[in-house]
Formats: structure tokens, sequence, C-alpha cells
């Protein structure tokens, strides 16, 4: 039984008919601005990551099936691959560069191919749609709309990579005059500012493709995405894979992981620095309380209970710190939008963080893996910060502590 | 009789600079009975308080022997002597806690029940009743010393070694803590060992000696 030291300690910090000592209320702030700081950074990255991957997954399909060459005879690869389980959409696709010109006017935007028909079984495709006046053409962005000057109804030439081609041969075709159907945003800067949507067979006829296809977007089962991937990739040809969303932006989740990783470990100092505090708090306190401890020893206290002493102490500083920044942090959160509205409203236009940032409600996601982390990690600093002044409490000489004055 | 304590040719010196050595007291003899009293009585500097630390083996000694109950304790750890309690001159209470718990704290470190019965004639015997719940802070020097006796007397010691209890304190609160001293440790069959410069004080106890340039000395000389 160890609940004589942990009342001491308690006492230590929070002496009878006061609210705390000066270092206890500076410890538990530390502490808790510390981990209130680590609590809404990483919740708010946590959004905006959840917002990244949603909308990742919006543009790209669940599953992506590619080939190294054009597939052939799609239609019939659709009836083959819905007839795999947890599959609940296929939708084919034509994706490639073209030139577009209008009016002397050039850009090189990359041309996406849907299928009407079934696009909306794996995308939500009529999401991205502003407009749309109903006629056989492309879907451009803003960006496209305002470099070439285009308006809903106006047309535009497309060369294809063939009709470059065909120029070697000497042989000239010409381009296609594709009509503008409609404006799109998918608020995915990339796309939005160099993609074009078109028909998809309008895209099979300027590559020269008839009835084949680059590949397949697929709407799987969330609960069995990996494995529908690995049964397709045993059942595909070998030059056609299936990749999962993550997979196919490997490289772009790895660099948002780092970042919350790097930022976990930069704001992690905060909570170091209060457990120097602590740390210097309970040495001053050890020198203080020579005497005490001498008496305790005296008295029969063992040498691992006065490192208890000194170890609670933490302890307790460390759990009311972290109580405390738990709270602030989710009154914090909580308020988020408000909080920050009122500060850009100091600053800044009305709707300039949609226009710079894309975002117009701060995102937030209170991930408990990461809150089990942080508390974890503020638990360990701060013991480890008492361990030296309880270590230099333990060689305390009895005599020496006793005939203080 | 049967003796309590017993110290044979006690010596303690202290290490100088140069290889020299300061000798503090030698070949101190005494026995203190069950029950008995006695008073050390000597000019500051003879080396009182390092004596009574060296009885409850908190100070080493050069050479001798110390006997408690019949067991020699010499080179015994002071924490694991339990018969043996101190009082200081400056009370030495924990500021954070409470009348009660600085009482009964002892308890708690040797791992030993809380003796109510005790507790209970401790606190009336030495009128701390109604201080119970009271901080050390706002209490008189008198006060405090009389926590600082119940504190050393609730886990039952056979011996009890004051150092200038009285000290810190002015004549009438002295007298005062000095009776009850006497009085709370006749009660349940405590010896002491009471270090002081006063000399009213330690004639009441059963032996008085001097400790005079080294020796200990007894009141026949």
């Amino acid at each position: 039984m160890h609940f004589w030291i942990w009342k001491l300690a308690l006492r230590y910090l929070f002496p009878k008919h006061r609210r705390g000592t000066f270092f206890t209320w500076t410890s538990i702030v530390g502490i808790a601005a510390g981990v209130m700081i680590l609590c809404v950074v990483l919740s708010i990255m946590n959004g905006f990551d959840e917002n990244i991957e949603t909308k990742l997954v919006q543009i790209n399909g669940k599953v992506k099936i590619l080939s190294q060459k054009p597939i052939r005879n799609y239609t019939e690869w659709m009836q083959r691959l819905r007839l795999q389980a947890h599959i609940l959409g296929v939708s084919p696709f034509v994706q490639g560069v073209a030139l577009v010109q209008k009016e002397g006017r050039v850009i090189f935007p990359k041309c996406f191919g849907f299928d009407k028909k079934t696009v909306g079984e794996v995308l939500p495709f009529s999401k991205f749609i502003l407009s749309d006046n109903g006629t056989y053409g492309a879907f451009i962005p803003k960006t496209v709309a305002r470099e070439l000057g285009l308006a809903t109804g106006d047309t535009f030439d497309l060369y294809s990579p063939l009709a470059l081609e065909s120029i070697k041969n000497e042989v000239m075709i010409l381009p296609q005059e594709i009509p503008v159907a409609g404006y799109f945003k998918t608020d995915w800067a990339e796309i939005d500012r160099d993609t074009i949507f078109f028909p998809m067979e309008l895209l099979q006829e300027a590559y020269g493709m008839e009835d084949m296809v680059h590949g397949f977007s697929l709407n799987v089962d969330d609960r069995y995405l990996r494995s529908v991937c690995e049964d397709l990739n045993a059942w595909l040809p070998s030059n056609m894979h299936a990749y999962t969303w993550y997979e196919l932006n490997e490289d772009f989740l790895h660099v948002l992981k780092m970042e919350k990783a790097m930022s976990f470990f930069v704001l992690l100092f905060i909570v170091l620095v209060a457990a120097i505090t602590i740390s210097s708090g309970l040495m001053t306190s050890v020198v203080r309380k020579q005497r005490e401890i001498s008496l305790f020893l005296h008295w029969g206290a063992s040498r691992l209970q006065i490192v208890r002493l000194f170890c609670f102490q933490s302890l307790i500083l460390s759990m009311l710190g972290i109580v405390l920044g738990l709270t602030t942090a989710s009154m914090v959160l909580h308020f988020r939008n408000a909080i920050v509205q009122f500060l850009t409203g100091w600053f800044l236009p009305k709707d300039a963080l949609w226009n710079f940032y894309n975002f117009e409600q701060l995102p937030a996601v209170w991930c408990w893996k990461d809150i089990a982390l942080i508390l974890a990690f503020s638990l360990i600093i701060t013991l480890l910060a008492s361990l030296l002044p309880a270590w230099k409490a333990t060689r305390t000489s009895i005599i020496k502590g006793l005939r203080r004055e | 009789m049967n003796k309590l304590l017993e110290v044979r040719n006690l010596t303690k010196s202290f290490a100088q600079p140069l290889g020299a050595s300061h000798m503090l007291w030698q070949n101190v003899n005494f026995a203190l009975g069950y029950g008995e009293n006695m008073s050390i009585c000597g000019e500051s500097g003879s080396g009182k308080s390092t004596l009574l630390f060296a009885l409850g083996r908190l100070e080493d000694v050069q050479s001798g022997k110390i006997f408690f109950e019949g067991k020699e304790v010499t080179d015994e750890k002071s924490s694991n002597i339990k018969g043996i309690r101190y009082i200081f001159q400056h009370y030495q209470l924990v500021n954070e806690l409470d009348v009660y718990e600085n009482i009964v704290l002892p308890c708690y470190m040797q791992r030993c029940p809380v003796d109510a019965k005790l507790l209970k004639l401790l606190l009336e015997t030495l009128k701390l009743e109604s201080l119970q719940h009271r901080m050390p802070a706002y209490l008189s020097g008198g006060e405090r010393q009389r926590i600082a006796i119940a504190r050393a007397l609730i886990t039952q010691p056979k011996l009890l070694l004051a150092d200038e209890p009285t000290g810190s304190l002015d004549e009438d609160s002295g007298r005062q803590v000095m009776d009850l001293l006497f009085y709370v440790c006749k009660t349940l069959g405590t010896s002491f060992i009471l270090v002081t410069h006063n000399i009213s004080f330690a004639k009441e106890t059963n032996h008085v000696f001097y400790l005079k340039q080294g020796t200990l000395l007894n009141e026949e000389g």
C-alpha cells in the first residue's frame, strides 16, 4: 500500500486549506498547454487528412484497374468484373493528354473520358458538375475557361496525339471541334487547374481506340478493399493491375503522414519544456525538504518510497495537466470555427479562407490513437523528468538533513 | 536492574585538514534502565547533540559499543532500531500536513496500524484534541513541540532522545512542554534522554550528566 505516499505527494502539491502552490499550477498549465496544442493541431491535421482522403476516393474511385496496353472488349471485361464478390460498381475510362486550341490560345490539358452511363456507380460525378447545358460535349474547369476564354456552348479544337503522329506520315487529320457542355469543380486543385472531362466515346475517337479503354474505376465494399484488390490481381492478366486509392496516392499520403509525425515531434517539445520545469521545481523541493526526507528515512521509509514520493508528484501534475489540456483542447475544437472567424475577421476579407485555403469550416477529427499517444508521451516524459530529483532525494544524508535548521 | 540502553567506551572524533583529528568525546559510559530518564548538559559545541545522534545510530563512532535492550546496535542502521525516536529543538513538522496527519505519519512509514487508544491518550494528554485539523504554520512553538512529542511517541518507542526540546520556546511554554513530556513518558513507561542547557529541567530527570572537555561526568563529577 502506497496510499500515504500518494497522500503526501498530493499534500506537497496542494497543501491543506490552499488551492495549490505556484509550482503546482505553473507545472499543470505547462503540461496542459503542451497537451492542448498537440491535441488541437493533430486533430485539425486529421480533419484535413480525412478531407483529402475523401477527395482522393471521390476523384479516383476506390479501386482502379490500369493496363500497360489499351484494354479491348471493355464491355465484356465489365461484365466479368461485376461478377466478382464485393464489387459494387464498374466504370471504364480513357485518359491522356491532348492539345486544345481556341482562337490562337493553346493549352495541353489532361483529358479524362468518362462513361456517362456507369460513372455514377463509382464516382460522385454529378456533384462535380456546376452547370450542364445537355449537349454532347466536354466539361471544363473555370481555370481552363478563363485561359481559353470559353463559355458554355462555345467550341474548342482538340488535337489528339494521333493527329500529331499522323503529321509524320504526311497525313493531316483535322482537329475535332468539341462543344463545351458545362463547368465542373472537384475542389482538388490539380484537377481543377488543367483537366477536361470528355464523354468517353469522344476521347476514344480522338485517340483512335474504337472499343478500347485505358482502365476501370471500381466501387468496392470498404471492408474488403484490400482483399478484392488481391483477388483481382491474382485473376487479372499480367499486363493489368488493380490498385487501391491509397496505393495510387502512396507518396502523397506518406508526405501527409510524415508531416503529422513531424508536427507531433516538434510540438512535443512544449511538453518537454513543461517537464523540465517540473524537474527543476521538484529539485528545489528536494533541497528544501532535506530535513523531512531525513526524518522519513529515520522513521523507516525506504529509498524506493522516497523515489515514489517525488515520482508520484510528477505523475499527479502530469495527470492534472493532461485532464486540463484535454478539456481545453475539446473546447477549442468545439468552438474552432467561431475562433477562426473571429481571428480572420480582423485581418482577412470574408471569403479569404475559401479562396486561399480552400475551406470555410475548419475540419477536425478527434483520433483516439493520437490522444493515447499524446497521453503516453506526456506521462513518460514527466515521469522521466522526476527521476533526477527523486534520485537526488535518495542521496540525502539522514544526519546532515536532521542537523539542518 | 534491566538495562534499556548501555554505552561502553564510546569515542567520537572528527577528521581535520592535514590529517589531524579533533576528539569530540571519549570513553563515554553510562546505562539507562526501563522507564528511567536522564539528561546531558554542557556548553555549546561540547558534542551533546552528536552524542544523542550517536545513541540512535545516526552518527558513526570511532570506538565503543552501544547496547539497546541487551542487543548490540553499534553497527545497526538507525531506521532498523524501531524502539528509539527523536524530538528536535525545531520540531521538524511537515508543514503541508495537519496536526493529526503529522502525528500518524511515522505509523504509515513503518507500515504499522495507528493505535487509536494511544492516539487518543496522546491527544488528550498533550492537549492537542482541538488542534487536530490545524496546520503547523498557524500554531505556537509550544503547540508544535507537543505535536512533535506525540509524533515521536505514536509508534510506542522504548527510548525518546530529546535534543533541546525547549530551546526555541519561552520559559512558560518550555515549562509546560517539559511537564507534559515528563508526564506522558511516565504514563507510557517510555525512557528519555534529554539534552538541555536548562539545569532546572535537567535536575528533574533520574540522572544528570555533564559533557565537559570530551568527558561525560555524572552529577558527582
